[in-house]
């Protein structure tokens, strides 16, 4: 379980105080909607650690990570773009994810490859990115999230620039993640049919703070 | 095949000169006015300074002559004599002031200045009569180190000394390419060191700061504690001494003996006011310019005036041997010289 | 621009053929050690400046938020426009054997330091000093427009600095690095003033000193030809070696207004603000060294001096010529560039690839016409022809200007004018609108910064500038620099920190202020583009 209490934040020089409150649990998908503007950015930001909130408490599995660094939380984030290193290819990628060294052999390269196999990029895996389409491309992210086996999983508008059809398939790929793998999803968009099409539960963002919505 | 490249660039190049010419006919009223005649005179600057002789002289002989006199300054002396090859036929000089005998024959050479016709019986130099018809000596002195007393207690007092000093001791000469002390260095350590010049220049080199371009340069970096000596007059501490009331600086006497440095004017053959410029060349050896010379650049006047050199001059260490290799012979050698110079400097 | 070449070339084959005796092509005796030493010096200077030079723009795109970054940053970008003269005057002020440093350290009770000022630690100090501040000016746009997510990428995946650097910031700028390179490898291989000034004996004289002894010292023209010839060809090949490596550049999403500013364990922190503070502290020693020398000299003695005023008319004329005449060339080729560049678009025509090629190669060729030899030309030209010399010592002094600053100018304008391509070439196309119109309608507002960049650009340069200016130089024809180097010449110290500091004050004053000016009308005109669209 991803809990959040009373998370506050200000941006300095600005009038806006958020304090998000909200739950979600291992194999849900909860979902994000609001104005742009409104906070969906800085949310996923202090999960993830590239913001520090005012006070409030950030855990998982009861385990307090509020006070520790974007790469010791147990959060792996999924952007809209600029996901991937687009000179290097498909396998150095995901292999990143659990080793910075990336090495080209070994146990991590072999995992590396089983994963992208399991997103369907098995043809793909020594291709350099940015030959990519944009479905592939994001396949390949969510490829190194399943692979760092953190526990929640941060979507900024992943798919909104895919064709209907591949972000159907993205959306199933999503899907079957949660679930299978027993993670907590965050998905942010302003789509309400992906909401409706996947969700598990979903919040408003208005005026700071979270207001949860029926599915 | 590259002739008749040549001979069409030739061809184009008439063709653009014509071109111009035409264009400048139109573009540029004719600027020859017709007022007081003006003599030009090429000179280095420190010579045409504020607080160098030419205001005075210009003074001077502007009050008897009806004429314009303009002292135009160039980094160095040579400098003056490149400037007059460079601008060819179109140079407005009249005189080129400041060469010494070390150079002039190089500039004898180039075919471009004419005889001054001056009566030089008047000229007491330590080299004794002068017969040279077209180069006409001012002033002289003797090349030699200056240093602050402050910073230096034990000058060195030969080349050999100053060649076994520290390397942290740090000198500041002149290019002989292009100043007069500069090539007034080399032919001292030549005719000190004949052959084995090349060798002292070796010893010499990591103590070497900087090679300047011109006199000014050096001394300036000298004034400014960037180096322990500078390659500069017997006669300079005159001048911290007189003008400033500083004792402080000396120049170092040297066992072998100090190189004499003789400056010399000239008339430039392709001048319009040659009458004039004869007159200024005798001018130089009067009284009035002579009296000037000591006090404002420093060195020993020419001849021997009325007044008699300076007050305080008396002070300065007049070397017993003063060492001058005759100016056929520099020349002879002086190209080969130089790219020895280089050679060693620049390894 | 062709007419630029054609004349240089009759000028200098006219020279070659008029003088059929006089002039022997030769190089010297000392060519091949001057080549050698040019070549190290060239070496290092370029290799310490993109070292210090990335490492500062590195701490800078991390740190994004400190009191006065705006202003440290304007001022690195005001570096490459800084007089010569006077920063060298400044560095010897400074690190002198009397210098600043030196007696704090004497004060200290250190034992106060060799003087390194002259010779190739001087030359490659002043070098990185001018060049250090044009790289991290370049790559910190470059590692700004770094997009944000990328940023938050790699640090939520753990990776180190060094890491980071390798996966993000190093590719980002791949594609600008060897074009910087050559750039900064050309000028210090054709340095000229900061040789002259501290360069300690004839062992470090780069070719285009050479050049000027050859001419100034040994009055031999056929060396300096000969000299002048090698190096502009030994520049080409590199030219061209280097447009071989030049990848492609991937265009990259403009700079996000958003300083992200992340947060970062305090060790890395801490070595980018000694980074930034080290070299600040460097950069700006020397111009408070003029500064400082400057404000005890006699202004009103300096202001009674006619020499100066003449100078400083004449320096303020020129490079106000020099400004509009570079704007003219610059957006001429820039028009005949996006010509070609859509003639390249529409049908793969065979003429407009090898004419783009050449519109490429040359703009950055002017980097290795030595202006001595360009002055040289001019200045046998003028002595054949006849005519005022001070109306040549004019047209020789702008053509060099002109030269010396269009590969600044392009190589601002050209990612302007992709920009510009990029958005509006179908549009354009569909109504047909082709150069002077199309220019009128879209690059003109669309570039205006730009323009406003080079202006400022052209201008300092061109006042700062002592290249063909020493060939010319004369009683009735002086500019600021040339004063400048004559008084520190004859030891006027006084009055050349007074210049120096003019000079100083008119060049930051144009440069920083004059695009900020233009500001506020840019703004008005970008919200009015905004409304239209």
């Amino acid at each position: 379980m991803l809990r959040l209490e009373n998370v506050r934040f200000r941006y300095s020089g600005s009038d806006t105080t958020y304090d998000f409150s909200m739950q979600v649990a291992a194999g849900e998908i909860t979902c994000i909607s609001g104005r742009s503007g409104s906070g969906k950015s800085t949310l996923l930001d202090l999960i993830a650690g590239f913001l520090k909130p005012v006070d409030g408490s950030l855990t998982w599995r009861d385990i307090n990570f509020t006070q520790l660094p974007p790469d010791k939380r147990p959060v792996t984030t999924v952007f809209q773009q600029h996901n991937l290193f687009e000179h290097r290819d498909a396998i150095d990628n995901v292999v990143v994810g659990i080793n910075p060294k990336i090495p080209k052999k070994g146990r991590d390269a072999e995992l590396a490859e089983s994963v992208l196999a399991s997103v369907g990029l098995q043809d793909f895996i020594h291709t350099r990115v940015n030959l990519l389409s944009g479905g592939q491309q994001q396949r390949v992210a969510i490829a190194r999230a399943i692979l760092r086996d953190s526990g929640v999983i941060l979507l900024d508008e992943p798919f909104s620039a895919l064709d209907q059809q591949t972000r159907a398939d993205m959306l199933h790929l999503v899907r079957t993640l949660a679930t299978e793998k027993a993670r907590a999803v965050i998905m942010v968009t302003h789509d309400l049919r992906d909401c409706e099409a996947i969700a598990d539960s979903h919040y408003e963002i208005e005026h700071g703070q979270l207001h949860k919505r029926v599915v | 095949m590259f002739n008749s490249t040549l001979t069409n660039a030739s061809r184009f190049g008439r063709a653009v000169k014509q071109a111009i010419a035409l264009g400048l006919a139109f573009a540029v009223p004719a600027t020859a006015v017709a007022a007081d005649k003006t003599l030009t005179i090429y000179t280095y600057d420190a010579f045409a300074a504020d607080w160098g002789p030419a205001p005075g002289i210009e003074k001077a002989f502007e009050e008897t002559c009806e004429c314009d006199v303009q002292f135009i300054a160039t980094d160095s002396s040579i400098g003056a004599l490149r400037k007059v090859q460079l601008e060819g036929d179109q140079t407005k000089a009249d005189i080129v002031l400041g060469l010494d005998t070390n150079i002039a024959e190089a500039a004898r050479e180039t075919g471009l200045f004419i005889e001054h016709n001056a009566d030089s019986s008047g000229l007491t130099l330590p080299t004794g009569e002068w017969t040279d018809n077209t180069f006409l000596p001012f002033d002289y002195s003797y090349f030699a180190f200056v240093y602050n007393k402050e910073n230096v207690a034990e000058p060195p007092t030969s080349f050999e000394a100053l060649m076994a000093m520290p390397d942290d001791f740090k000198i500041v000469i002149q290019d002989p390419r292009s100043s007069t002390p500069g090539l007034g260095l080399l032919l001292w350590v030549q005719e000190v060191y004949g052959d084995k010049a090349m060798d002292v220049w070796k010893r010499l080199a990591p103590k070497i700061v900087t090679v300047t371009k011109g006199w000014s340069d050096a001394y300036g970096l000298f004034l400014k504690d960037e180096a322990d000596m500078v390659l500069s007059y017997t006669t300079s501490p005159a001048y911290h001494d007189i003008a400033e009331d500083d004792q402080r600086f000396a120049s170092a006497a040297f066992d072998e003996g100090h190189y004499l440095q003789i400056e010399v004017a000239a008339i430039v053959g392709s001048t319009k006011n040659k009458q004039l410029a004869q007159e200024f060349m005798q001018f130089m050896l009067s009284d009035t310019v002579q009296d000037i010379i000591p006090t404002t650049n420093w060195v020993y006047p020419a001849t021997t005036t009325e007044k008699g050199i300076p007050k305080g001059f008396e002070k300065l260490h007049l070397p017993e041997t003063s060492l001058l290799i005759d100016g056929v012979e520099v020349e002879k050698n002086r190209a080969r010289w130089i790219d020895q110079w280089v050679e060693t400097l620049g390894q | 621009m062709a007419a630029v070449f054609v004349l240089l070339a009759a000028t200098l084959l006219y020279q070659l053929a008029s003088h059929p005796d006089s002039l022997t092509l030769s190089l010297g005796p000392r060519f091949a050690r001057t080549l050698y030493w040019t070549t190290v010096q060239a070496t290092i200077s370029t290799a310490l400046s993109i070292l210090v030079g990335t490492l500062l723009a590195w701490a800078l795109s991390y740190r994004t938020r400190f009191a006065g970054r705006g202003v440290y940053i304007a001022l690195l970008s005001s570096a490459m426009v800084l007089p010569t003269l006077v920063i060298a005057l400044g560095i010897v002020t400074v690190l002198g054997r009397s210098g600043w440093i030196n007696e704090a350290l004497q004060w200290l009770e250190f034992s106060p330091f060799e003087p390194f000022i002259f010779g190739l630690s001087g030359i490659v100090l002043a070098h990185v000093y001018f060049n250090a501040s044009y790289v991290a000016r370049t790559l910190l746009g470059r590692f700004e427009s770094i997009p944000v997510e990328q940023r938050k990428l790699t640090r939520s995946l753990g990776l180190n600095a060094w890491q980071r650097f390798k996966m993000i910031e190093l590719p980002s700028v791949s594609g600008t690095l060897p074009g910087v390179s050559i750039t900064i490898f050309l000028l210090c291989f054709t340095s000229f003033s900061i040789v002259l000034m501290l360069g300690g004996s004839p062992k470090y004289n780069t070719l285009e000193v050479s050049i000027y002894e050859a001419i100034k010292l040994d009055f031999d023209l056929g060396r300096a030809l000969g000299l002048a010839l090698t190096q502009l060809s030994i520049c080409a090949v590199l030219i061209i070696l280097a447009s071989r490596l030049r990848k492609d550049n991937r265009l990259i999403s403009a700079p996000t207004a958003n300083r992200y500013q992340l947060k970062d364990p305090v060790m890395l922190t801490g070595i980018q603000y000694i980074v930034i503070v080290l070299f600040g502290l460097i950069f700006l020693l020397p111009l408070t060294a003029v500064v400082i020398d400057g404000m005890s000299a006699s202004f009103i003695k300096l202001a009674g001096d006619k020499n100066f005023l003449l100078a400083l008319s004449t320096s303020l004329v020129i490079a106000l010529l020099s400004t509009v005449l570079v704007l003219f060339s610059s957006v001429l080729i820039a028009i005949a560039y996006a010509t070609l560049a859509t003639q390249q678009r529409l049908a793969n025509n065979r003429i407009s690839q090898p004419l783009l090629k050449l519109l490429r190669f040359s703009s950055t060729l002017y980097l290795a016409v030595p202006s001595l030899v360009l002055g040289l030309g001019f200045f046998l030209l003028a002595r054949g022809v006849g005519g005022a010399q001070i109306l040549w010592a004019v047209i020789a002094l702008l053509t060099s200007n002109v030269l010396m600053v269009l590969p600044f100018a392009i190589a601002a304008l050209a990612p302007a004018m992709v920009k510009c391509a990029n958005r509006y070439d179908k549009l354009a196309f569909s109504l047909g609108l082709k150069r002077w119109n199309r220019w009128r309608l879209i690059e003109s507002s669309l570039v205006k910064p730009e323009l406003i960049y080079i202006a400022s650009l052209a201008f300092c340069l061109s006042l700062g500038d002592l290249g063909v200016i020493a060939l010319f130089g004369n009683q009735d024809f002086i500019t600021l620099p040339w004063l400048l180097f004559q008084k520190m010449g004859s030891y006027r110290t006084d009055e050349a920190a007074g210049i120096a500091l003019i000079m100083l004050a008119i060049t930051l004053a144009v440069f920083l202020l004059l695009p900020r000016l233009f500001a506020g009308k840019l703004i008005k005109t970008e919200k009015a583009h905004h409304a239209k669209a």
